[in-house]
């Protein structure tokens, strides 16, 4: 007897880095960022920047916002996936400081995260295998 | 997510007003014409920025991502950014502050170059504080120095990227900007 678990292989493809402007949503960013570089998938391979106030979730699926300026992201990690209807969506989580250096982390609600000054990020494509 | 979801709407996002003119452009993206992924392993006794730097120049990388993979400082400074009093800025660094005897819990570290052309490390981490405090913040790559055991970092090049630090008139504050490199890698 063997557990059933989904495994999906590929490669790295392309790379891109960006820079998110001041008040842009995070989430749809990133997403926006994978249209203009025409990423179908991709994961975050490093970001650093700010938000307004950040937005997370917790696993009761209740939110926590954690007021700011600014409210540094000081750590993340996530992917974004090409979903069955073709639509794009980012799935990013990490840990936030507050002005005083206090952290919080959870997943960052898609329009709830406005960047502070700017937010920088690099984002490798993600070529999964297909299947013939 | 369910449908009716038990939890109320968070507050809308807050648009903050900026001192400069507003940028048409909101998203910068670049693609890098290759990407080399190297481990790194920081060196004792050096600077982050330094144990950082000087391998990464060494092997021709001027521009890259990287991710710290934890490790021990025998010192380490940081800054968070409250609003900015003097209002230039939305936001702004606060004098450094002394984590001492620290360890990185995870960090993201871009190198890229100052306006003048010099090597910049910009760093953000959660760290652990000498005092046990869970921390995050901006670390000053020239004030942490590795203790006795070497530290992981992946590094990800962004050949045929620059990333260099430009007035942004919009924040009025300097930050990265990605332009094409000219020439070498």
């Amino acid at each position: 007897m063997h557990e059933t678990v989904f495994v999906e292989t590929g490669s790295m493809g392309r790379i891109a880095y960006a820079r998110i402007a001041p008040n842009e949503d995070l989430v749809r960013s990133v997403e926006k960022i994978c249209l203009r570089e025409g990423f179908k998938n991709a994961f975050i391979r490093g970001a650093l920047g700010s938000l307004v106030d950040a937005c997370l979730t917790r696993q009761d699926d209740s939110w926590q916002q954690i007021k700011g300026p600014a409210v540094e992201i000081v750590s993340i990690a996530g992917e974004v996936r090409q979903q069955e209807d073709g639509t794009l969506k980012a799935h990013l989580s990490g840990v936030v400081a507050d002005p005083e250096g206090h952290v919080y982390g959870g997943v960052f609600v898609a329009g709830f995260n406005p960047i502070c000054m700017t937010f920088e990020v690099t984002l490798e494509e993600w070529l999964p295998q297909t299947t013939a | 997510m369910t449908p009716q979801s038990a939890h109320p709407r968070p507050d809308s996002p807050r648009t903050l007003i900026h001192p400069g003119p507003f940028d048409p452009v909101r998203l910068r993206s670049m693609q890098a014409h290759r990407a080399r992924h190297v481990r790194l392993q920081l060196q004792p006794g050096q600077t982050l920025f330094d144990a950082l730097v000087k391998p990464l120049y060494a092997m021709g990388i001027r521009n890259a991502s990287t991710t710290i993979l934890g490790g021990v400082f025998t010192r380490l400074k940081y800054c968070v950014a409250p609003i900015d009093p003097s209002g230039q800025a939305v936001a702004a660094y606060t004098q450094p502050i002394e984590g001492g005897h620290s360890s990185i819990i995870f960090g993201n570290a871009t190198l890229g170059k100052q306006a003048d052309g010099t090597p910049l490390v910009h760093c953000h981490a959660v760290i652990r504080t000498a005092a046990g405090l869970i921390q995050g913040g901006h670390l000053l790559a020239g004030h942490c120095t590795v203790a006795s055991e070497p530290i992981s970092v992946l590094v990800t090049s962004l050949d045929g990227i620059e990333l260099r630090v430009t007035y942004d008139a919009e924040t009025n504050v300097s930050m990265f900007k990605p332009t094409k490199a000219l020439q070498h890698a």
